[in-house]
């Protein structure tokens, strides 16, 4: 027997779904999933399988709903899709019709509606739908098992390495409660529901591994994520070189937490602030979390697209958030196109540059000054808590326009009698290449400007990040991004006015380096990320920063900055 | 989509290929597997039929209204 071929018998392979390293006993489910048999009902069950049809619906929701608690945003919104699914009008129409004309037994009709939609997908040939096949071949079988009353679940032992044909997003959210340690999936892409699942619980993951579950065995083993193998019963001299890795690992997942409660201070003692960004209430109990104290962007368009925006609908979402933080709240005024609205508006050429934003704003009176009034009202209540960010500014005229606004509304506050914040501070979002180049005269109008990268990115590369041709354009960490940033801040500087950054960049670890060593201490970001960006902020001293961003801004693409912050990092 | 259509009693129905789904169903449009740039035909059937039309053509010269930050 040839060496080569014992290694083969002994590493599953397949794509990484998810890094990371898992050492423990392999548990290898090889059973395929049931099959259900057409039932005939007689006319006086049809009631009954109606109602045992619509119970297993709710059932099921409320069971999706359950795991909101678990995932983070990304993989809530998988659930939110399934939920979709399962409350698809089509499915419902299709079961009831099936009970109720054709006689069949609730379980059969649920299995049989689901599969004739696989079918039609799995004709399709598309290779995104190929994935979403098997998302829906679970929720199939899940749906069944709850109709059916039937646990079919499975537990597992702390530690274990699961090796299946497939699982189910409540499958692995139970199966990590339990203690599951990593996760070998023969069917399934980087982007079926169980990986992104397993990326957001942390959990070492290999999908389209051919044929895992034959080879596999029950035996101790250890899975490699970032390379995609699973090793069976590891030699001596491996374990031990994976055990020292895991062990480092764990040392730094550690540390990371444990940084959340240290002083935010580089190591030369200069503070900086990492405030979130938010959007919804359910959001909000991230704050404790990760110890953020501010919240450096609301976004106010949820409730435009739930038609929350009534003045007392408003008032009580702004209160609600202010509550949930004894920091400060820089909340950004609409922030859409004019397509959101309800307005008749003529279609647009290119909504990305028309009417959107403060330009939409200033022309909706009404709109604008309901949210203001809000805010205003939650500003006197919350003196120095509330920051007004303007989205979309170009020219200076917009913002003399919008505090003429603010000016007349807490006037008109005042001799109301109502309380109000004299002091309210007043932003605005540098996100048009023209309010970046202009920045020191806008300035003379602000309290503060807070970065957003994304859409600075969008409007200096002229790119549109959606457009699968174009988006390896779509460059955040380009020196001309850099450059823009650079001059914004020393606008801040010479007219000492508050900077902050809130795009995607600040919760980057190279674009957090990068900003802190042009000069910015405030940064904003998605809540899960504030423990890296902490962790790397506290390793260097300012000068290292600063030597950083010189180099970043001396760079000629986003290749070479790339290359000098892998450098940097590991002199 | 799915769910902006089904805020409208109207019927709304997606042809496609010779293929026709109702357009207030996620998985009936799912099925459609229509990439990008593909030819739709709609139809809408019901009181509100026109507002419908308008808002969903709307969504998709929109590129349904996807935009960061």
């Amino acid at each position: 027997m040839s060496k080569v071929e014992s290694i083969d018998h002994k590493v599953i392979s397949g794509i990484s779904a998810n890094s990371g390293i898992a050492i423990g006993n392999i548990v290898c489910i090889n059973s395929n999933r049931r099959k259900v048999l057409p039932k005939s009902i007689s006319e006086t069950e049809v009631d009954t399988h109606l109602k045992i049809f619509k119970d297993g619906r709710s059932a099921l929701l409320d069971e999706l709903s359950g795991m909101l608690d678990y995932l983070d945003e990304q993989s809530g919104s998988i659930i939110d899709t399934q939920k979709q699914i399962v409350l698809d009008s089509e499915v419902e129409k299709r079961v009831e019709s099936l009970i109720k004309n054709e006689l069949l037994s609730s379980d059969f009709a649920v299995y049989k509606t689901f599969c004739d939609f696989i079918e039609r997908l799995k004709e399709s040939g598309s290779e995104l739908f190929r994935q979403r096949i098997v998302d829906l071949e679970n929720l199939r079988d899940r749906f069944i098992d709850v109709i059916c009353d039937d646990d079919n679940s499975f537990s597992v032992k702390k530690g274990t390495i699961l090796v299946t044909k497939e699982l189910s997003p409540t499958e692995l959210v139970s199966l990590h409660a339990e203690g599951l340690s990593g996760l070998v999936m023969e069917k399934g892409g980087i982007t079926s529901h169980a990986a992104l699942i397993a990326q957001s619980l942390e959990i070492p993951c290999i999908v389209s591994a051919k044929s895992a579950t034959s080879k596999a065995f029950n035996t101790k083993g250890v899975l490699d994520g970032r390379e995609g193998v699973l090793i069976l019963d590891p030699e001596k001299e491996l374990l031990d070189s994976y055990k020292s890795k895991l062990k480092k690992f764990k040392r730094a997942q550690k540390r990371l937490l444990d940084n959340i409660n240290e002083p935010s201070e580089t190591k030369s003692g200069t503070e900086f602030f990492l405030s979130a960004n938010i959007e919804f209430e359910s959001e909000l109990n991230q704050l404790k979390k990760y110890n953020a104290t501010n919240i450096g962007l609301l976004r106010t368009e949820g409730l435009l697209f739930s038609n929350k925006t009534a003045f007392d609908e408003q008032v009580r979402f702004y209160e609600s958030v202010l509550s949930a933080t004894e920091g400060s709240v820089t909340f950004r005024l609409f922030d859409v196109g004019g397509d959101k609205l309800n307005a008749k508006i003529p279609e647009e050429g290119n909504p990305f540059l028309g009417w959107r934003g403060i330009r939409m704003l200033l022309d909706e009176k009404e709109l604008l000054e309901t949210q203001l009034k809000a805010l205003l009202i939650c500003a006197g209540k919350n003196k120095g808590r509330v920051k007004i960010l303007v989205p979309m500014i170009s020219v200076e005229e917009e913002i003399i326009a919008l505090k003429a606004i603010i000016e007349e509304l807490q006037n008109k506050l005042r001799n109301e009698g109502i309380k109000i914040d004299e002091k309210v501070a007043l932003g605005a979002m540098i996100e048009v290449p023209s309010a970046a180049l202009n920045a020191r005269n806008l300035t003379e109008h602000l309290d503060f400007m807070s970065i957003g990268t994304n859409d600075l990115t969008q409007y200096t590369m002229a790119v549109d990040r959606g457009n699968e041709k174009i988006c390896s354009l779509y460059q955040q960490q380009h020196p001309a991004i850099w450059e823009l940033i650079k001059i914004t801040v020393e606008a801040a500087v010479k007219t000492n006015t508050e900077i902050a950054v809130c795009g995607e960049l600040a919760g980057n670890v190279l674009g957090a380096c990068g900003l802190v060593g042009l000069g910015i201490r405030n940064l904003s970001m998605i809540p899960n990320a504030i423990p890296r960006i902490k962790e790397e902020l506290i390793s260097h001293n300012d000068s290292e920063f600063n030597e950083l961003a010189e180099s970043f801004l001396a760079a000629s693409n986003t290749t070479q900055i790339k290359k000098i912050f892998e450098d940097w990092r590991v002199h | 989509m799915v769910k902006t259509a089904s805020k409208f009693s109207s019927d709304f129905f997606i042809h496609f290929y010779g293929y026709k789904v109702n357009g207030k169903s996620i998985l009936g449009v799912m099925t459609l597997a229509a990439e990008h740039g593909a030819e739709l035909e709609l139809e809408f059937d019901g009181s509100d039929e026109k507002e419908a039309m308008k808002t969903i053509t709307e969504l998709i010269d929109n590129k349904f209204g996807l935009k960061d930050e």
